[in-house]
């Protein structure tokens, strides 16, 4: 059994995980990484990267469907899902070859197989080649999270599949239920509705993409309901049987039948077998607890994205990535400001939010003043043939604080950081709107819903 | 590049010249704005003294143990290159240097702030071939967030008195409002209280109320000094304070804690005791910031306890206690310093059955508060034994009067002896 010496070892390569053993590379300490899948972790290999691929060939395939409002006359295309499927893998595979890179880049020792902390300052590694141990100064946890399930309902990845089966499999189901309005389960109705799957969309809470403001809930509720996806909200489903064409979802309003049940109910952190309760790291909620530097109960251990709580973001693993890494160098690293995490969903229309929703600031008795601008008057997204959805944002009308922002659209998902920015910065709504906007852009959108929270929206 | 004059910085009302401790920097050392210069002591407290613009440390013009007046050069930050002889050279720091140090006015003031630099200002950063932006922050302009430059001015926050802890000591959002909850960085986190609208009103003053002003200050200079003193009937709150520290994992609670629990309440519902005398208006806070007496060995100083109206019991005496701890250690930040819209003094421990406080300007009351005695009490049934405790209120004549004062004692009074209202 070998014995390796190094400053940290990170548990886990995902987006969390890599960047922190980068980080700790560049501030001067040697690295070890542990990982017992491929380099990249969900976010690279079965998650971020490959379902917006997917997503992209779903937005193509539209194209063609639209293709005549160009002008543009398309007979008998072919659509292949398994190529869509296949274009995925070599997106991601690419991606995560990048991760291997960037570790030889910055002289980092990646270990295949599992770790196991077997002290503060020990990692025991197993895997194909045997057993090896890391004896190390800090060890860095990012192991994330896996698909969860209802009580009751077994994935068995065939006919119940999670994210997993679903990025992998190259079968495009007749019919699909997703069970789970949230960003995983919107983005896979997307994909199979465009391939020309019959999606029903189940929620158990009264709209789809509940955490949103409501205002993007109804503008995605209305879009996907014009591309033929059955929404039931406020729907809580009884059980999962196979049957029928494959499997017979109950709910308590009524039995679906489908060929395919996409399981989106949510993630859980991947915290069991590791050593955890023998060195007294405490969980809170199934996640690990930890401080602003992403430290747990035992010195010199830290825990960094989705195991060390919500919100289950990649940039946010990065983040505390780096703060745990800085940390861990004597550095005095800034901690993450969860408040102003962008929440981003790859649906079409796109979902983009960051801070309170208009509800949550007037429930915690600000009083706000909302602006918001659709895109239909845009004259960019009328030249694109983008015209669903807004930006909507919500300020604190004393202060003009930016307390919330909410983008349906195009490019929702860029159009956000200019708002993260100014949060971050603390900019108040003045110097928002003094901020020259190119024209055309659907950037400019912002500026507009901006203006519109002052009152003074110029194009509305 | 900007120079930038280093100047006693007035760190409280009061303060008139202070001494240099000890300089953490030397003659020729790279600092950066925010960096800490020196320690320097007031009359009141052991204060850290920052670096308002960035360079090297050319001059040191004061020594360690050297007391200087506020406002005097006591050095110079410049880079290398520019040329500080004339600076050297010149007259003693005149009086308007102090606007490179923090900001003097100890009652905070809605102004707007980080507005265009005064003239004098101007002078300091010698803007010789054009007058470029400093880098951080140098005299006059103060480096905060938009928002935070805002929520200050609502909040009537003086942002020259804060420390910004945002990148580069950039005053950010967090830092006005922990100023204007409680003015200590280091406090467990609360809530901060919702507050809505300015800090305070400025009422016209009424003919009388003028002439009360004008003549007043003649009788008795400078401030009219009037006196209410009530007993208060301890025995209730006794014992409540000895069933609450019974309680385990509760923080101890003091009859003090009560007492400042009290006046707060009672001061938002006589917003005309809270109020401060300002020459052609009274200043009615909507605040309850407390300036807590705690005496030294040398004398006596009073920190502020801020928003002692949205505190629980709890929280004052978490607060009360860490604040008189850091006055002892001469932790004091510089906000703990100033600021109070209303006084308690306290010489219970010292078994002092009453006394009179001298009023702490700009407030317009200040609460000496005795110990609690047991004393022979008539009762319905004839004479029992009793725990009473004596208030004395010194009020400022221009601001209120003896009817004001005694509805507020009475008040008060009535919350002490009905405690359970300050649990709620």
């Amino acid at each position: 059994m070998a014995r390796h010496t190094f400053d940290v070892a990170v548990v886990g390569t995902g987006p969390g995980g890599y960047v922190a053993a980068i980080r700790c590379a560049q501030l001067g300490l040697s690295v070890a990484t542990v990982e017992d899948d491929r380099p990249g972790g969900v976010c690279l290999n079965w998650g971020c990267i490959p379902t917006k691929a997917l997503l992209r060939n779903a937005e193509v395939v539209g194209l063609f469907g639209r293709a005549a409002e160009f002008g543009i006359k398309v007979t008998g295309f072919e659509a292949s899902y398994a190529e869509a499927i296949q274009r995925s893998r070599r997106v991601a595979d690419r991606m995560a070859k990048g991760v291997e890179f960037l570790f030889r880049k910055n002289k980092i020792t990646l270990f295949p197989g599992r770790g196991v902390l077997r002290a503060r300052d020990t990692v025991e590694v197993t895997g194909a080649s045997g057993t090896e141990t890391l004896s190390v100064k800090a060890v860095i946890l990012a192991t994330g999270s896996e698909p969860k399930s209802l009580p009751g309902v077994a994935l068995d990845e065939k006919t119940v599949i999670s994210s997993n089966g679903a990025v992998r499999s190259e079968r495009k189901p007749a019919s699909l239920v997703v069970i789970g309005a949230g960003a995983v389960g919107v983005e896979f109705a997307d994909v199979y509705a465009a391939y020309g799957a019959e999606v029903t969309l189940l929620e158990a809470l009264p709209r789809i993409v509940p955490i949103e403001d409501e205002d993007c809930s109804k503008e995605l509720a209305r879009a996907f309901g014009r591309r033929g996806i059955a929404l039931k909200t406020g729907v809580k489903v009884a059980s999962v049987k196979p049957g029928g064409p494959g499997a017979i979802v109950e709910t308590d309003g009524g039995k679906l039948e489908a060929e395919l049940v996409l399981m989106a109910v949510g993630r859980a952190a991947k915290v069991a077998g590791l050593g955890l309760e023998a060195l007294g790291i405490v969980l809170d909620r199934g996640f690990v607890k930890v401080s602003p530097r992403m430290e747990t109960g035992a010195k010199g251990v830290y825990a960094i994205g989705d195991m060390a709580g919500p919100p289950l973001l990649a940039h946010k693993a990065m983040a505390e990535g780096v703060v745990a890494a800085e940390a861990i160098a004597g550095r005095d690293p800034r901690p993450v400001d969860y408040a102003n995490v962008p929440s981003c969903t790859y649906c079409r229309p796109q979902v983009a939010s960051l801070g309170a929703t208009e509800a949550k600031a007037r429930e915690h008795g600000r009083d706000v003043a909302v602006g918001k601008f659709p895109f239909t008057a845009s004259g960019k997204a009328v030249a694109l043939g983008e015209t669903d959805g807004f930006v909507k944002v919500v300020a604190d009308k004393a202060t003009g604080e930016l307390l919330g922002v909410h983008i349906v659209g195009p490019e929702a998902t860029e159009i956000i950081h200019e708002f993260a920015v100014g949060r971050t910065l603390e900019a108040t709504l003045e110097e928002m709107v003094h901020t020259i906007h190119a024209h055309p852009t659907l950037s400019e959108a912002a500026l507009e819903a901006t203006l519109g929270a002052l009152g003074q929206a110029i194009h509305l | 590049m900007a120079i930038t004059k280093v100047v006693m910085p007035k760190l409280s009302e009061a303060m008139e010249s202070g001494k240099i401790i000890k300089w953490l920097k030397k003659e020729g050392d790279r600092v950066q704005a925010g960096d800490i210069l020196a320690e320097v002591e007031t009359d009141k407290a052991d204060v850290e003294m920052e670096a308002f613009g960035g360079g090297v440390l050319r001059k040191i013009l004061a020594q360690a143990g050297e007391k200087t007046p506020v406002g005097a050069l006591i050095g110079v930050i410049a880079e290398p290159s520019d040329d500080i002889s004339a600076l050297l050279a010149g007259a003693p720091a005149p009086a308007a240097a102090p606007a490179a140090a923090p900001g003097p006015p100890a009652a905070p003031v809605v102004a707007p702030i980080g507005a265009a630099p005064s003239p004098a200002v101007r002078a300091v950063t010698r803007p010789e071939p054009a007058p470029a932006v400093p880098a951080g922050v140098t005299a006059g302009r103060v480096k905060a967030s938009p928002l935070a430059k805002k929520i200050a001015a609502q909040s009537g926050v003086d942002l020259r008195l804060l420390q910004g802890t945002g990148p580069g000591g950039r005053i950010i959002r967090r830092d006005v409002e922990q100023a204007s909850t409680r003015g200590v960085a280091a406090m467990p986190a609360t809530t901060a209280p919702a507050v809505a609208g300015p800090e305070y009103e400025d009422r016209p003053l009424s003919p009388i109320r003028a002439t009360i002003a004008k003549r007043m200050p003649l009788s008795k200079a400078p401030v009219p000094h009037f006196y209410v003193t009530s007993e208060v009937a301890m025995d209730r709150a006794w014992e409540l304070r000895e069933e609450l520290n019974a309680l385990e994992d509760q923080p101890k609670i003091s009859i003090n804690d009560f007492v400042v629990r009290a006046a707060a309440l009672t001061l938002m519902k006589h917003p005309e005791i809270n109020a401060s005398f300002q020459g052609d208006a009274v200043r009615v806070w909507r605040r309850a910031h407390i300036g807590i007496a705690v005496a030294l060995e040398d004398g006596l100083i009073t920190p502020v306890l801020r928003d002692c109206q949205a505190k629980s019991l709890a929280q004052i005496a978490v607060e009360a206690r860490a604040l008189a701890e850091r006055t002892r250690a001469r932790k004091l930040r510089a906000t703990e310093l100033s600021g109070a819209t209303f006084s308690i003094s306290n010489l219970g421990m010292f078994d002092v059955a009453e006394f009179s406080a001298i009023i702490n300007p700009p407030e317009g009351a200040i609460l000496a508060v005795g110990s609690v005695r047991r004393v022979p009490v008539v009762e319905d049934a004839g004479l029992g034994v009793g725990r009473r405790m004596m208030l004395t209120l010194s009020c400022d004549h221009r601001v209120m009067d003896g009817a004001m004062g005694a509805r507020f004692l009475q008040d008060l009074k009535r919350l002490l002896e009905a405690p359970l209202r300050l649990l709620v």
